[in-house]
């Protein structure tokens, strides 16, 4: 037991503190969100007004998460917040748990462990309390920053109420740990491992998308996490149902992971990998050759990523070319967006397409800064390369991704609204693709630099930059008074285009910056001294 | 071009760590041809001398060459002629063995195909198999063979034989000795003293980041106590306090010291009283190396 208690402090030690982060974004995002809705509308009339004119569109509830009950305080806390928390608390505790669970067993700290008075399932065990406890962090910070939100007394948002949307937010992250312990079994890295939790995110995010496009399809809602979430309806129905299925599944699959956990080798995976393999000669006659071998199913995963969601929100924006709801022409007015519905709503889906394209860079500053730290870019600078070419080689790769990325969000996009007979123009969609570029290698320069002075700071770094200007500009266009917030987002820079008219000169700026920032990186990263493993 | 006077020179060569000297002004000249041992125990400075010569780190104070060109400024062209080994062999789990090394090949731009595939019987390397799928030592087999096989001017080898069996140790001292035979240079950093006593004709010894002593390994043999057990006639004589004789015991007629320097003192000493039976023994480099560290291993 003590081992036990020994590995779950551990791995509490690497959780906490961004636990802590995302509990205060989520508490913080949440307070804001009550806040600012009681203040823009502080009478039932105006309520009434915003719930009547948003109605029930499927297309905007597909975008951005259940309508229901907008016209309370509560409803629309949960309307705003949704997508944006339910994704984070996904991504994150898939990530955490694979990172601990399989990230641990890759370097072979695990084997230390295992080696210790513990065997593979308390262990893993201890690592599942160890991420149970950091999601109770993630729900203390939604349900504290609930609670701050009803010390106004507009806002009267009572405990019970505030308890079970917390309990609705941290589902999410509860759900992906879970899946991620599971596909910590299965895959023989983390990388696959990842990749496998990654694809079930995807499916589960689309199929919430499609049991929220119309009643016929609302059923769906009980076969995907977000959907469990979306039933619960805090703050109006409290339906403890889905909750209890969730902690099923829950129960399941980390019961699944345990098991496994102990039946399989440590260092294998459930699934079959090779041993052995005929050699395959590709990529293997220069450093960047291999880091396209290597990294291609990463970059055409991203790229897939973009073309899919494009063409997911290009299918959506037949809801744009019927009338206008009033609160949406608010929301998107907020963002300075003109033009036909279809304009705006496309304009703003961009912006969605900048976040996925710009978190293209993270692949490649990751790798490289993975080739360093685990020693195996010593066997290449020891060779006759110079310095600098390794890391233009990566930034080569990364730029080539994310203009790929970009054109298939424009293409996507323009192909996902043609299937519907809508025809935004293929020029005007590949261009607003294209516009996306210039920020999204700001975000590569800029991560670049970090990995040239930090390498472990890298791709946290770029995750970093992309979210915050992602809620940056989010929170600075739907809550008053957050306006100098975007000044501080790198998508303030980008022109949300079909909707806003490509802005030459920003582009331009943002390309020079990105070169001056690479320059930077390469210089720095010629003269540093490499981490020897 | 003329022929470069050494394989490895630096000069004051210093590399601190914040208020850490990780190697404090070291001197070193390596000539061609030879095998060189570096020895000292861990977190001497071994390793960060090695970094240096490699460009992979900058040092704070001092320079190095290697065949006269500076390690930094020329760092490609030092490359062409130098294959490294470092202790932990890191590659990259995906690719297969002979994928490694043949990418390994292709970047450093020389192999000798013949012997590469002269090595890998040597070695007794699945190269079919995955790296993820190798034992650390089968890991670092791939390294030594990509190493020898590039046929480099200089190979500079970081605790290579680390998770190497005894049968592989074998066949990666001969290979160094090939290389040696061949004309090529080793610098081997190592504290498997046996390794270095086998293969190397020079030895330097690091301690806390400063070389203590650098010689042919029968010069520094020459430098350490002999030892000495001798049996006589009758009880021995007193001896302590006499010059250069250390770690004296005494077992009736018998006993055993050290001596340092010159013997006629003790020698005299014994005759007074009959030798019966006298025994000699030269110290191993391991006598050697523990009369340097002493405390600091």
């Amino acid at each position: 037991m003590r081992a036990e208690l020994a590995v779950a402090h551990r791995a509490f030690r690497q959780l906490w503190l961004t636990a802590t982060v995302w509990a205060v974004v989520f508490g913080a995002t949440v307070a804001a969100s009550a806040v600012t809705y009681v203040s823009s509308f502080p009478d039932l009339a105006s309520r009434q007004q915003i719930a009547a004119s948003t109605g029930q569109d499927a297309g905007v509830s597909m975008l951005l998460g259940p309508i229901s009950a907008i016209d309370t305080v509560g409803g629309y806390t949960v309307y705003k917040c949704y997508v944006f928390l339910t994704t984070i608390g996904a991504i994150w505790g898939l990530l955490a748990a694979t990172r601990l669970l399989r990230g641990e067993e890759d370097t072979g700290r695990w084997q230390l462990v295992l080696a210790g008075g513990t065997r593979a399932s308390r262990a893993t065990l201890a690592t599942l309390a160890a991420l149970a406890g950091a999601v109770a962090i993630v729900f203390a910070g939604t349900v504290g920053g609930t609670l701050l939100a009803a010390r106004n007394p507009d806002v009267g948002f009572a405990t019970g109420d505030a308890l079970v949307y917390g309990l609705s937010i941290a589902t999410a992250p509860a759900v992906f740990i879970a899946l991620g312990a599971l596909t910590s079994q299965l895959g023989r890295s983390r990388r696959v491992a990842t990749g496998l939790g990654m694809t079930v995110f995807g499916i589960a995010f689309v199929v919430r998308m499609l049991a929220d496009s119309g009643t016929a399809t609302h059923w769906m809602l009980w076969l995907t996490p977000f959907g469990w979430i979306e039933r619960m309806r805090p703050f109006s129905e409290n339906d403890p149902r889905p909750l209890l299925v969730a902690a099923a599944v829950v129960a399941v699959l980390a019961g699944l992971a345990v098991v496994l956990a102990a039946r399989r080798d440590t260092g294998s995976g459930v699934l079959a990998s090779r041993d052995t393999a005929p050699p395959r000669w590709w990529g293997l006659q220069s450093p960047l050759g291999l880091a396209a071998r290597l990294d291609w199913p990463v970059l055409v995963a991203w790229c897939g990523g973009a073309l899919g969601a494009a063409y997911a929100f290009g299918i959506i924006a037949k809801i744009a070319t019927g009338s206008i709801p009033t609160s949406f022409n608010d929301v998107l007015g907020k963002f300075g967006l003109q033009g036909s519905f279809l304009r705006q709503f496309l304009g703003v889906s961009f912006l969605f397409f900048a976040t996925l394209v710009a978190l293209v860079p993270v692949s490649q500053v990751g790798a490289l800064a993975d080739e360093e730290t685990s020693g195996r870019l010593v066997h290449l600078l020891v060779r006759p390369v110079r310095r600098w070419t390794l890391l233009a080689g990566r930034l080569a790769l990364a730029t080539t991704a994310v203009v790929v990325a970009a054109v298939l969000s424009g293409f996507g996009a323009w192909a996902g609204a043609k299937t519907q007979g809508v025809d935004p123009g293929l020029g005007s969609m590949l261009g607003a693709g294209l516009n996306l570029i210039p920020t999204a290698l700001v975000v590569l320069g800029a991560g670049a630099v970090v990995l040239a002075v930090a390498p472990r700071a890298a791709a946290p770094a770029v995750y970093g930059i992309v979210t915050w200007s992602f809620l940056g500009d989010l929170l600075a266009s739907l809550v008053d008074g957050l306006g100098w917030l975007e000044r501080l987002s790198l998508f303030h820079y980008l022109a949300l285009a079909p909707a806003q008219g490509i802005d030459a000169a920003t582009a331009c700026v943002c390309v020079a910056v990105a070169a001056a920032l690479a320059g930077l990186a390469l210089t720095l990263f010629s003269r540093r001294d490499v981490a020897t493993g | 071009m003329s022929p470069a006077s050494f394989a490895i020179r630096t000069e004051r060569l210093t590399k601190r760590y914040g208020h850490t000297t990780a190697l404090d002004g070291l001197d070193l000249e390596v000539e061609h041809g030879e095998v060189f041992g570096y020895l000292g125990p861990n977190g001497a400075g071994k390793s960060t001398t090695i970094a240096l010569l490699l460009a992979l780190i900058r040092p704070t104070s001092g320079r190095a060459w290697i065949f006269d060109q500076d390690v930094w400024d020329d760092a490609p062209a030092v490359h062409r002629r130098v294959a490294y080994v470092p202790s932990e062999a890191d590659l990259w789990p995906s690719l297969t063995g002979a994928e490694a090394l043949a990418f390994l090949a292709s970047v450093h731009g020389s192999v000798d195909l013949a012997y590469r595939d002269e090595l890998i019987e040597r070695f007794d390397l699945a190269p079919d198999k995955k790296i993820r799928a190798y034992s650390h030592g089968n890991r670092q087999k791939v390294l030594l063979i990509a190493a020898f096989a590039s046929r480099a001017d200089l190979l500079l080898l970081d605790e290579p034989t680390t998770g190497l069996d005894p049968l592989m140790e074998q066949v990666f001292r001969s290979c160094v000795r090939q290389a040696k035979a061949r004309g090529q240079t080793v610098f081997l950093s190592s504290h498997i003293l046996s390794e270095v006593e086998a293969v190397c004709d020079r030895v330097a010894m690091l301690r806390a980041g400063r070389i203590i002593e650098t010689g042919r390994l029968d010069v520094l043999r020459g430098l350490a106590a002999l030892h000495v057990h001798a049996t006589l006639e009758g009880p021995p004589p007193d001896l302590r306090g006499l010059d250069g004789i250390s770690n004296l015991v005494v077992d009736g007629t018998s006993l055993e010291c050290d001596v340092t320097g010159s013997m006629e003192t003790l020698l005299r000493a014994l005759t007074e009283v009959g030798v019966v039976h006298l025994t000699t023994r030269e110290p191993s480099l391991e006598e050697l190396f523990v009369s340097h560290y002493g405390d600091a291993r």
